[in-house]
């Protein structure tokens, strides 16, 4: 089993989509710090966790894992949903690509299920609005 | 003996009752079992409820990580509805599943020492974020006894489907017929 490549094939997307926005908006994926939670600059935080391994299945693959994955967009709070539902949509669309992407003979074959949200939410301290988006995912490693 | 044709509504009508409370009883206990556990009564506040119904709060004080059974999803709340939720009815609910961000402090016994938490903490050192898991290893008290994202990864990981199948096939088991010899089914 290769959960890195597996990681890879979700973070890659996710990295390259708001790395490519105008500004660039950071990205923090799991055990790295993200900005001092009393900034209101606007980032987004990715969390990929693992499931079940290995799940005996009706194809002679075994090499398959289960997990999920959650998504939260933080923007300024008091500014009105706009700039965090506009983020919550690059994260859904690279989400989505990863459907399209055809199985091949190597690498990781991926399928990500329903994508349950956005809720928002802010609390009375935290400085930001938080959008947050979770879906199901089921990868495959073909080599 | 074959059983005759006329039971077999009833029959199955007890069958699925059951697999949804054994169903539920397995997911529960899942759920108990890698959620939070500081004092314990986060774990006993797990329900199955009709869509609607509210649940009720803690079950114990803590001092342990609760144990569900077929007691707790009783026969009779079993009959009425299609179809049922598990929730949790403790007020901090949301934040102890990290869906939503809290406020979160060390807790004290009535002599001042800080009381030791329940289940072994997943980390302990200093708040990285609002939520209830972010949480990471170093200097600080800040304490997490379940891993960030915990319930998401129970119910999207695959392994809530796993104990479904499991309540459901113990459900048809334990049920009329079940488990008997072939040829001795309904005539």
């Amino acid at each position: 089993m290769n959960y890195q490549a597996i990681r890879a094939a979700v973070e890659n997307p996710l990295l390259t989509a708001f790395g490519s926005l105008v500004p660039a908006v950071p990205v923090y994926f799991d055990n790295i710090t993200a900005v001092p939670p009393n900034t209101t600059t606007e980032y987004v935080r990715v969390n990929v966790t693992f499931g079940i391994t290995n799940e005996p299945t009706l194809t002679s693959s075994v090499d398959n894992a289960r997990g999920a994955i959650v998504i939260r967009v933080f923007t300024e709070k008091g500014k009105g949903p706009a700039r965090n539902q506009t983020l919550i949509t690059t994260a859904v669309n690279a989400l989505e690509t990863l459907n399209n992407t055809a199985k091949t003979t190597s690498g990781v074959f991926f399928r990500v299920g329903e994508i349950n949200g956005p809720t928002f939410s802010a609390t009375e301290d935290a400085p930001h609005f938080v959008g947050r988006v979770d879906t199901s995912y089921v990868a495959t490693v073909l080599t | 003996m074959a059983r005759d044709f006329k039971h077999l509504l009833n029959d199955l009508k007890e069958v699925v009752t059951n697999s949804a409370r054994y169903a539920a009883v397995e997911i529960m206990n899942s759920l108990a079992e890698q959620g939070p556990a500081y004092s314990g009564q986060f774990s006993s506040a797990w329900y199955a409820v009709e869509p609607g119904q509210t649940p009720g709060g803690p079950r114990s004080a803590g001092n342990n990580i609760y144990k569900y059974d077929l007691r707790n999803v009783p026969r009779t709340k079993f009959r009425t509805g299609t179809y049922y939720e598990i929730v949790n009815g403790a007020d901090y609910a949301p934040q102890a599943l990290d869906l939503e961000e809290g406020r979160f402090q060390t807790q004290y016994d009535d002599a001042g020492n800080i009381l030791e938490p329940l289940k072994t903490p997943v980390a302990v050192g200093t708040r990285t974020g609002a939520k209830r898991g972010q949480v990471s290893n170093g200097e600080g008290f800040a304490v997490s006894t379940a891993p960030l994202d915990w319930y998401v990864t129970y119910t999207n990981g695959g392994s809530m489907q796993r104990d479904l199948g499991n309540g459901v096939r113990i459900g048809f088991r334990q049920g009329p017929r079940g488990g008997t010899p072939s040829g001795t089914g309904f005539s």
